[in-house]
């Protein structure tokens, strides 16, 4: 019955959009606003298989790859930042400053260094993707609970495992929001990436839709974008819960008290 | 060392009973001063006390009498300005071997991520116990408080008696020569605070480990400890070591209407009375004044 209703719920809205959509531009004679109708009938031949193995693959792993290489390098960082107060004073203003620049305008210096190839495309997606990280890191390593700090202390465990058992499942409900905040950002920096100086990807592909004028194709893309977006959440949120059950628990507990 | 008068001015502590043993605790001349400057402040003026192996020693005070400083200091968590510690012989410079501390916000000293038995394993794990070694003594641990049948579940799960049971079972489970309690059952109701006293006593007589604990709550003290060492309030010094003539079996019950018990309780109360009034014990009084001067200089 539960999930019924989740279910409902979940679809509910996207179902009364795509219906909406769908009527309004039934007989739609604009060359720009194409009858959902015909986009739809596009997608299947548009995407598959060739597209799918040769646009949307290459891109996926350059997002994942990006993206791992930020939540290492953010986290690394993170700790190292929350856990020196010398550190985080000398590195804040730099931080901010880099924080700062949107990781697009990055885009033709990066060009310079790493070519127009896959490197280029990771290092703009990197290049975003860790500050969300980074910063939630920070913070959460710096909100540890200085009860728990003592224990670990007192129970004399090693630097290795004050790291493993204390430090980073107590900064883990930090560094999930701000991995979720850089998951986001990657799928923008993954298509805009793709929109220089690329030979295939999703970007690319709409880009080349749209030049060339195959307006179906093109609004085809922009829903694979999404769909795209909310597998990637679903998997994200699969994971989450997975690893942060406790904290879940631990905040239902206190909200039941 | 700039403080003259704290070696030649032991307080009224050191009764005759620990003459002869080793103490494995030994204050001498502890004092503690936050920050430096016009903004420093003193916490701890002159502490010297010793605790014998096998003791049970409870420590109160005025809230804000230091308690909680004297016992990071005692942890090795906070530097002491002047004076020194050592348990067992071994000066203390950061947390020593051998110590194992039950803190009074059990919320927040158990890992909510791991679960009851992973929390009591883990310092074990540390110390390179072997892992047969290490299931006998997590599940006798874990008999002992009575929480033989919650292993797999998270700290969060249990009330808050239960879980200052597993932080109890996890110190326990470490076989320290030491176990550092700083009021443990501030923050549970009555009933249970009833229970876990009467488990503090029980654990230590069965395994002789020397018990240091740290309550606010007079009659707490004087119902646990074989000793009770009041503190003054800030700058700390000790006010007196009473010793606590109670038999050794002891019953919420009974042992609480004894006259003996109401007696002790009174001075001690007392004490504690004085102390938040400002009296300070007869040889300190008079470096109070002399002494803080001296320091600006």
């Amino acid at each position: 019955m539960s999930i019924v209703r989740r279910a409902v719920l979940a679809l509910g809205l996207p179902v009364v959009l795509v219906a909406a959509w769908w009527f309004a531009t039934e007989g739609s004679q604009s060359f720009f606003w194409p009858p959902l109708r015909d986009i739809l009938g596009t997608f299947a031949e548009t995407w598959w298989p060739d597209r799918i193995m040769g646009d949307v693959v290459p891109s996926l792993l350059r997002l994942l790859v990006g993206f791992a290489i930020a939540f290492v390098l953010g986290v690394g960082l993170g700790v190292a930042i929350g856990k020196s107060r010398a550190l985080r004073a000398y590195l804040e203003p730099v931080l901010e400053f880099f924080r700062a620049i949107p990781p697009p305008v990055l885009v033709p210096i990066l060009i310079l260094f790493f070519g127009i190839f896959n490197t280029m495309k990771v290092v703009v997606i990197v290049t975003g993707c860790i500050w969300p990280i980074l910063l939630n890191t920070v913070e959460g390593v710096r909100s540890l609970d200085e009860v728990l700090i003592d224990t670990s202390k007192i129970y004399r465990l090693s630097r290795r495992a004050r790291l493993w058992y204390n430090i980073l499942p107590g900064a883990s409900p930090q560094i999930f929001a701000g991995a979720r905040q850089a998951l986001s950002v990657g799928i923008i920096l993954m298509v805009i990436s793709e929109m220089f100086a690329a030979s295939n990807g999703i970007g690319f592909t709409i880009i080349q839709f749209q030049r060339t004028f195959a307006i179906p194709q093109m609004f085809s893309g922009i829903i694979v974008l999404g769909l795209l977006g909310v597998a990637l959440a679903l998997v994200f949120r699969l994971v989450e819960t997975r690893i942060l059950r406790w904290y879940l628990g631990l905040r239902a507990a206190q909200r039941g008290e | 060392m700039t403080s003259t008068p704290t070696s030649s001015a032991p307080n009224a502590a050191d009764p005759q009973r620990d003459g002869t043993a080793e103490p494995i605790l030994d204050v001498r001349g502890l004092r503690k001063i936050y920050g430096s400057g016009d903004g420093a402040v003193e916490a701890i003026r002159d502490l010297t006390f010793t605790i014998a192996p096998g003791e049970l020693t409870c420590i109160v005070g005025p809230s804000g009498a230091g308690k909680t400083t004297l016992l990071k200091c005692i942890a090795g968590l906070l530097d002491v300005t002047d004076g020194e510690i050592r348990l067992e012989g071994d000066l203390v410079t950061g947390p020593p071997k051998g110590m194992a501390i039950v803190f009074q916000e059990y919320g927040r000293s158990l890992f909510p991520w791991m679960t009851v038995w992973q929390n009591v394993e883990l310092p074990l794990k540390e110390k390179k116990v072997p892992a047969a070694e290490r299931k006998r003594l997590v599940t006798e641990a874990l008999e002992a408080v009575g929480l033989a049948d919650v292993h797999g579940a998270h700290p969060w799960q249990l009330s808050g008696g239960m879980q200052q049971r597993v932080a109890i079972a996890r110190a326990v489970a470490y076989e320290p020569h030491i176990l550092i309690m700083d009021e443990p059952f501030a923050a549970v109701d009555a009933q249970t605070r009833a229970e876990l006293e009467d488990l503090v006593r029980e654990l230590w007589h069965r395994l002789g480990v020397t018990v240091l604990f740290v309550t606010h709550d007079i009659e707490e003290s004087v119902y646990l400890g074989q000793r009770v060492l009041v503190l003054s309030n800030r700058p700390t010094v000790i006010m007196e070591d009473v010793r606590i003539d109670l038999p050794d079996e002891r019953d919420q019950l009974s042992t609480r209407s004894t006259k003996r018990f109401a007696e002790l309780r009174a001075h001690v109360y007392e004490l504690i009375q004085q102390a938040k009034g400002g009296r300070r014990p007869e040889t300190t009084a008079r470096t109070d004044e002399a002494g803080r001067r001296d320091e600006a200089v």
